[in-house]
């Protein structure tokens, strides 16, 4: 189990490099391709979240990068670590 | 894959969301008193890595990105109840939290990756699991195909993309059936070093 949490931060620590990587060559996901070629153009967003697009207000994208990817995987494993006390109490 | 708002019909949206919240609910109880707690922060951790796999995305030349998107690997690891559990949990935080995703095509979003790519995944690689590392190869990059047609098929028949199915599934079939061999490889990597090292890990193989 400490192997993924090293795992975990291993990946967060290479996010600010991979959004810059990515940056670099331009990217586009094959779902805007398709919407390209079908003239959908860009969605329009009712609901754009707490930390839009992974950005923090103030940081540049690739520190914010870091910033959220230690705030996203901190909640999904609380809400595992609350999971597991709720079901503690039910039994 | 993630679809964003506004490219899907709304009865789209709505069907999706319906057969989403059926399947998670039926996971729910496929899983509910067969789980121990100690299990539980296992989801939690594969779901955490999922995520943080999920944010490296992978420049390929000629402009086109991709991330691993983990819904096999989750099958392989926890099954496909609790696979279906750890990829929603993700797909919900990286749409509440960080707008990835559209809110109205949360459904279909979770469809596409936490239901389409965890059921085949684990269906190819429990019948492909006899011939060895192979199967959780295929098993990823199968997933993430028909994950990516799904996805074509629920944006094709919606208005703005002018019901172009015949445009909309191929693009996506290629793209992702090619990037998936990268998801092939990553799952098979995954799979592989926790078979040898925690095979107690590995919920199909034990």
């Amino acid at each position: 189990m400490k192997k993924a949490y090293v795992a975990i931060a291993i990946m967060i620590a290479l996010a600010p490099l991979f959004a810059w990587a990515a940056d670099k060559v331009g990217y586009s996901e094959p779902l805007e391709n398709a919407a390209e070629e079908t003239g959908a153009g860009e969605g329009e967003s009712i609901f754009s979240g707490i930390f839009p697009d992974y950005s923090v207000p103030g940081l540049n994208p690739y520190i914010s990068a870091f910033i959220t990817g230690i705030i996203g995987s901190v909640i999904i494993l609380a809400i595992a670590f609350a999971a597991k006390k709720l079901s503690k109490n039910g039994n | 894959m993630h679809i964003p708002d506004g490219y899907l019909d709304w009865w789209i949206c709505v069907i999706m969301y319906v057969i989403s919240a059926a399947i998670i609910a039926y996971s729910i109880k496929k899983i509910r008193g067969k789980i121990t707690s100690q299990k539980i922060p296992l989801i939690g951790v594969v779901a955490a890595g999922i995520f943080a796999a999920q944010m490296l995305n992978w420049p390929i030349v000629g402009g086109t990105s991709a991330h691993f998107v983990g819904g096999a690997l989750a099958a392989i690891l926890l099954g496909p109840y609790a696979g279906v559990l750890a990829m929603t949990s993700v797909l919900v935080i990286q749409c509440l939290i960080f707008g990835d995703g559209g809110i109205t095509a949360l459904g279909a979003n979770i469809f596409n990756m936490a239901i389409v790519d965890v059921f085949v995944g684990y269906a190819v690689y429990t019948a492909f699991k006899k011939y060895g590392s192979v199967a959780a190869f295929l098993a990823g990059w199968l997933g993430i195909w028909l994950a990516a047609i799904a996805c074509g098929i629920e944006i094709g028949i919606s208005s703005i993309f002018a019901y172009k199915m015949y445009v909309t599934v191929p693009t996506m079939a290629i793209w992702h059936g090619l990037l998936g061999i990268i998801e092939g490889i990553a799952t098979m990597g995954v799979v592989s070093y926790i078979e040898a090292h925690h095979p107690e890990y590995v919920e199909v193989a034990a």
